[in-house]
Formats: C-alpha cells, sequence, structure tokens
C-alpha cells in the first residue's frame, strides 16, 4: 500500500471528522455547562438536515440556495432548542440525572415524530451546487468538492468556539459554571441565562452539522441515531464537557476509521467501538481532562 | 367417417364440460368478508416501501370488491412493526388471535417475514411476503404456510451473476451493508457467479453499519484496491447513499458496479440529478417497461390514485391481492387448507405478464430486468437503459435447489 494513498484516506477521514466535530463540540457544551446529556441533540441534528433540505428547495435556481441554507437550518434548530429550555428544561435542573435523560428522551421521541409528520417518511436529497459538484483529485484520491467545504467549516467552528469561551463574558462564564457552578452562583451570576445561552449554542451546532451533512447524504427519519452514538462516544473518548477533547475525539475517530478501512476493509463496521474500547482502556476518564 | 367420429368427440367433448361444471356445483356464497392482516414499516425511512406496497394493494382491492369473490368483500387492517421482528411477532399475533384474520400478509423487514413465518406455521395461518427479499423465506425455512409474491437474493443474486458472467470481470470487490438482506444478496450473488464462471476471484469485501451516512472513505478504499467490477449489496436508503457517493467520486465510471434494485424507481427517482449514469441492477417491476397495455393500464391507474407512478412493491401489494382473490375464488371455500391448496400453481395475469405462483416452493416465478442507469430528458431522474428481460428459468433456483436447501436447513 503506497503512502499516498493512506494519506488520501487520511483527508477523507478528516472532512467527516469535521462533521462529528461540530456535533459533538454542541453535546459537549450542553453536556459541560449544564449537566445535561441532550438526548434529543441528534434529533436536531436530523431537523437541521431537514431545514436545510426545504430552505434550499424553495429557493431553487437561486445561486446561493445553498449557504442560505446553511445559515437557516441551524437558526431554526437553536429556536427550537431555547423553546424547549425555556419552557420545560429549565424547570429540572435540580433534578438527577435519570430525571434529565428521561425528559430529554422523551422530547426526542416527540421530536421524531414530529419531524414524520412535517416531512414524511420519504428519503430526500439536497443537490450541491453547479460548483461543488463532482469531485477533485488529491494525493490520487478523488475527494468530493463538497467536502472542501466541510474541512473549511470544522477549524471555523473550532475557532468560534474558542472565541466565545474566551473572548466573551457569558462564555467565560460559562466555562466557570462548567467546571464549578455552584462557584459561579456564590458569586451572584444569573446561571439560568448562562444556561440558556449554552443550550442553544449546542442546539445551534447540532443544527448546523445536519445542515452540513444535508448535501452528501440521505436526509431521512432515523439518520439521527448512528450520529447520536457517535457524538455520545466521541465525547467519552474526549473527556466529558470538554470541548478541545470533542476536536482531539472527532479527530481520532473520523481518521482511524478511513485508514483503518484500507487496511481491513471487512471489520470497518467494529473500528468506531474498537477505538472506543482501546481509548477507554487506557484512559477510562477519556483523553483530556473531563470537567465532570 | 371422419366426420362422424369428429362429431361423438364434439359431442363427448361437450358433455365432458358441462359434466365438470356440474361437478363443481352452483357458485358458493361465502357467510362473511375475507380478512387480510397486514404487518409492515410505516414508520422510519423503510415506510417508503410499506406505504407503495399497501397504496398496490388497495387499488387492486377496488377492483376485485367491485364484483367480490362469492359475494365477499377482501377487507384489511394494517398494523406498523416499525421495523421491528418483535413488535411484528406480536402484532401477527394480534392479528390472527384477536382480530380473527384469514391470512396475514407482509413485510418489508426480512427477519420479521422469518419471524412471522414460524409463528405462521405453528398457527397454520397462510402468510404471503410480499416485500422483502431474503431467499430463506421460501428457501431453507419455506413450509406449506408461508409463500412469497417479491423477487428474492437468490433469484437477483442468479440474474446478476448470469447478465456479468458474460462480461469479461473476474477480479471482484463487494461492498455491502451489514444486514440479513445485504448478507443474503451478496452471499447468492457470489454463489451463482462462482458457479457461472468459476475462474472469478474475490479481490476483497468491505462491510458497512446500516445508516451509515457517509460512505466516501469506504468507496474510495475500494477504487484504490481497482478490481475489475464491484458489486454492492445495498438496500433503501443505504443503497441512495451508494449511488450519490458513487456519482460524486465518479466510481462508476472507472469501476464498473451492479447492485439489485439499483435500476429501481423507488431509489432513483428520490434521488434526482444525484444518481450516478451506468450502473447495472435489476428489478422485479419497471413502471415504464415492459410497454405492455396491461403495465400501461396498471400505471394509468395507479397514478390517477396516487399520483406517483408504481415502484416494485406497489406492483408486489397488487399481484398479492389478487393472488388472493384468485386463489379463494378457485378453493370456493374460506377455508385455510383449501386457500393453501388453491394457491399452489395458481396462474394470475399481471401487469408483467402471466405470473406463476409455483407449487415447490411457494415463490412467486417473476422474471427480472436488468440495465444500465441512464438520463432520460422524459423524466426528473435516472432511468434503466439496455433493458434486458431475464427469463424466469435464468432467475429462479430450481425446485431440487429449493429442496436441498430445505433438506440442509433440517
Amino acid at each position: 500500500m503506497d503512502s499516498m494513498a493512506v494519506l488520501g484516506q487520511i483527508l477523507v477521514g478528516l472532512s467527516r471528522a469535521m462533521i462529528l466535530f461540530i456535533v459533538a463540540a454542541g453535546l459537549s457544551l450542553v453536556l459541560g455547562v449544564l449537566r445535561v446529556p441532550n438526548v434529543f441533540h441528534g434529533s436536531l441534528y436530523m431537523i437541521g438536515a431537514f431545514v436545510a433540505w426545504t430552505v434550499a428547495e424553495a429557493l431553487e435556481g437561486h445561486p446561493a440556495r445553498l449557504w442560505v441554507a446553511l445559515a437557516a437550518a441551524p437558526l431554526a434548530t437553536a429556536a427550537v432548542g431555547l423553546a424547549v429550555e425555556r419552557t420545560l428544561l429549565c424547570r429540572l435542573y435540580q433534578r438527577e440525572h435519570l430525571m434529565l435523560i428521561l425528559f430529554t428522551f422523551g422530547v426526542m421521541l416527540i421530536l421524531n415524530d414530529l419531524v414524520k409528520l412535517g416531512w414524511g417518511p420519504t428519503y430526500r436529497s439536497l443537490v450541491p451546487p453547479e460548483e461543488l459538484q463532482g469531485a477533485v483529485s488529491i494525493l490520487g484520491v478523488a475527494l468530493p468538492r463538497y467536502n472542501l467545504v466541510l474541512l473549511g467549516a470544522g477549524p471555523l467552528v473550532a475557532g468560534g468556539l474558542w472565541l466565545f469561551a474566551h473572548r466573551t463574558r457569558i462564555g467565560k462564564i460559562a466555562r466557570a459554571a462548567a467546571t464549578d457552578r455552584e462557584m459561579v452562583a456564590v458569586l451572584g451570576i444569573d446561571v439560568s441565562r448562562v444556561f440558556a445561552v449554552a443550550f442553544g449554542m449546542g442546539c445551534l451546532l447540532a443544527g448546523l452539522g445536519g445542515a452540513l451533512v444535508a448535501p452528501t447524504t440521505s436526509i431521512t427519519l432515523g439518520m439521527d441515531h448512528t450520529l447520536l452514538i457517535e457524538s455520545f462516544l466521541i465525547v467519552i473518548i474526549g473527556g466529558l464537557g470538554n470541548l478541545w477533547g470533542a476536536l482531539v475525539g472527532s479527530l481520532l475517530f473520523g481518521v482511524a476509521h478511513s485508514v483503518g478501512l484500507l487496511i481491513w476493509p471487512q471489520f470497518a463496521v467494529a473500528f468506531p467501538y474498537a477505538i472506543t474500547a482501546g481509548v477507554l482502556l487506557v484512559r477510562p476518564r477519556g483523553l483530556l481532562r473531563s470537567v465532570w | 367417417m371422419r366426420m362422424r367420429r369428429l362429431a361423438v368427440l364434439a359431442i363427448l367433448g361437450t358433455v365432458a364440460a358441462t359434466v365438470s361444471r356440474a361437478g363443481a356445483g352452483p357458485s358458493p356464497r361465502f357467510e362473511r368478508n375475507i380478512k387480510v392482516g397486514i404487518v409492515d414499516t410505516y414508520s422510519g425511512p423503510p415506510a417508503v416501501f410499506g406505504n407503495d406496497a399497501l397504496n398496490g394493494f388497495r387499488l387492486a382491492l377496488e377492483e376485485i370488491n367491485r364484483d367480490g369473490v362469492y359475494g365477499a368483500r377482501i377487507e384489511f387492517v394494517t398494523r406498523d412493526e416499525k421495523f421491528s421482528p418483535e413488535i411484528g411477532l406480536s402484532m401477527a399475533r394480534e392479528l390472527v388471535l384477536q382480530e380473527r384474520v384469514d391470512l396475514l400478509v407482509g413485510t418489508i423487514n426480512s427477519a420479521t417475514a422469518l419471524a412471522i413465518s414460524a409463528f405462521a406455521r405453528e398457527q397454520r395461518v397462510p402468510f404471503i411476503v410480499w416485500i422483502s427479499k431474503s431467499e430463506q423465506i421460501t428457501g431453507a425455512k419455506g413450509h406449506r404456510y408461508v409463500f412469497s409474491t417479491s423477487e428474492n437474493t437468490a433469484m437477483a443474486g442468479k440474474a446478476l451473476a448470469y447478465a456479468l458472467a458474460r462480461r469479461g470481470y473476474t477480479r471482484f470487490w463487494i461492498g455491502a451493508e451489514d444486514y440479513e438482506y445485504g448478507h443474503a444478496v451478496t452471499n447468492s450473488f457470489w454463489r451463482f457467479m462462482k458457479r457461472a464462471k468459476p475462474e472469478v476471484t474475490l479481490l476483497g469485501q468491505t462491510w458497512w453499519r446500516t445508516g451509515e451516512p457517509d460512505l466516501v472513505p469506504y468507496l474510495t478504499q475500494i477504487l484504490q484496491a481497482r478490481p475489475d467490477a464491484a458489486f454492492f449489496g445495498t438496500g433503501g436508503a443505504g443503497m441512495a447513499n451508494v449511488l450519490r457517493t458513487m456519482k460524486v467520486i465518479g466510481f462508476a465510471e472507472r469501476v464498473p458496479s451492479a447492485i439489485h434494485t439499483a435500476i429501481d424507481v423507488t431509489v432513483l427517482r428520490p434521488l434526482g440529478a444525484a444518481a450516478p449514469e451506468g450502473v447495472w441492477g435489476t428489478t422485479d417491476y419497471l413502471f415504464y417497461y415492459p410497454e405492455s397495455p396491461a403495465n400501461r393500464e396498471f400505471v394509468r391507474r395507479f397514478q390517477t390514485v396516487y399520483r406517483d407512478p408504481p415502484g416494485f412493491p406497489a406492483f408486489h401489494g397488487y399481484i398479492t391481492a389478487h393472488f388472493i382473490a384468485e386463489a379463494y375464488r378457485k378453493a370456493r371455500s374460506l377455508d385455510r387448507e383449501r386457500f393453501i391448496e388453491a394457491l399452489e400453481g395458481l396462474r394470475i395475469r399481471t401487469p408483467v405478464g402471466e405470473v406463476e405462483m409455483r407449487a415447490c416452493d411457494h415463490q412467486a416465478a417473476l422474471p427480472l430486468f436488468f440495465g444500465r442507469t441512464k438520463r432520460d430528458p422524459q423524466f426528473p431522474f435516472l432511468v434503466a437503459g439496455d433493458l434486458l428481460t431475464l427469463p424466469v428459468r435464468e432467475v429462479m433456483p430450481t425446485c431440487e435447489d429449493i429442496q436441498r436447501a430445505r433438506a440442509q436447513g433440517r
């Protein structure tokens, strides 16, 4: 096997890692700041994909249709997430984890049924604009042009999250709340507002992930399952609630998966789980420091 | 002399015909309606297929119930198995024990079909499988109470092997989704390929989970292995992902690829312009081929009611209803055992010609169509070109094959 093939395959794996990172970062943010394992995070990802499809479909023929869709979908999922948080979830923060899991699980069932009511059971395709169709040959590997967008989006989101966490007041408070929420409350800061912002951002990222993935795959009911499981695995191997852990976890996940495929294609199904098990054997609390 | 003999023969013939009709007695009258219990997936991605089959079934019932079957109407109830064998089985139990249906029909899920089949055998209730394609249903695990109106993986594998063996490929790669259908269709293809062309070699195989969203890494890896041709064992939304990825990275131009049902409308229509040209596929129903009056009429009526053209599940649903009605007409009774005997070997007229329910394995003997995806200005989605009808004798496993599989299964 030549090294070019491996390099090319790494590149292919990286673009998947970017989607995983964006979604897992949202999950991790909510998990870190609010201590809520958001089970309906996957549903928001699916809703993001469906909204992106609807918007792109409505703007058929418009040159910027994909970009408008990519902007509208995250806003829509953030709105859904905030509505749930402000009306119901905010009343439950004092409850134990099991209650929160049950609650978010219930919301997942409701959202998935609403998607079924709204969009029906058929699967959809969002065809990217002409200039992003087809593939470019990099290192001898045909890389879909659209994957270049994904490769760009990952670092942008990572940078944006860093700016939010380190350069904005609310981001700093969110970071503090993630490490020691009692202390933050003692200082007289309205934690509830911080929670709402963090939750909204988490949901925004889920929708962004869904919108970004929409042109590459079948938009269908049930597309949330795989991703939700993978995101939780990534958050766990990266370190619960640690944003950079989510980045490291996704890169490991995406790249090891695609390179592993080159070596043992017949065991591709088991890779993600083998990687998770391997990491947890060596570092049971994840690669980076967990905020829990 | 000769004239007299002919006249005697004619008289004898008439008498025989009259006697035999008289022997059957006057038309019976069924004292109640016939009730069909349908278990299928009506939620999640496979619901597309479940709904299409139900639409075809409903359309046929309209025709059947206009005159009825000996005064009875065919009614049906549906249950959503949510693509789960456990749920499907409990739904089937409820339909038989509580709803007291005369027979069961379903489902898209091969695992559910096999579970219900075992239950139907135990309860002695006829069960007609109409979408799922595992060859085990009427093959190794077939029995008196289970029938199939759907083509199966044995037929698909045999058809694709038959069609590909004539081409110059020897080094194959197999890529497939890790579930019952993926394994069944892949095993069957490779078994028949080896039989049709012993010199073929399997360069390697790649398996992925159902619902795997990003197949780019999988397909680029196969491209790098440079096989002569590739076979994919995948269906439903997973199939759409394979085709989309093929189109994006230009896979089919470099590695000739074959997938069962790749040329099917239910697969190509949702993909629109995202589907690749030049992929080989097989299916047992196309709304635009053959262009026979029977098929045109079926499509016209289906589109008047449901707007979209019928996919293969609609065709299965349609012929299932007609098989049921014809079998009751032939049985002249609501008795389950007599219904089964009537259905065995029954031939009905369908949009693709006459179809026989084979007596030896209870499998509808359907021809398959082999073709290659191509653009057609008439449609906003890809259709099949270079179409070839693979006749029943080339497609169906022989009754001896079935007996052997059943003996081994026991």
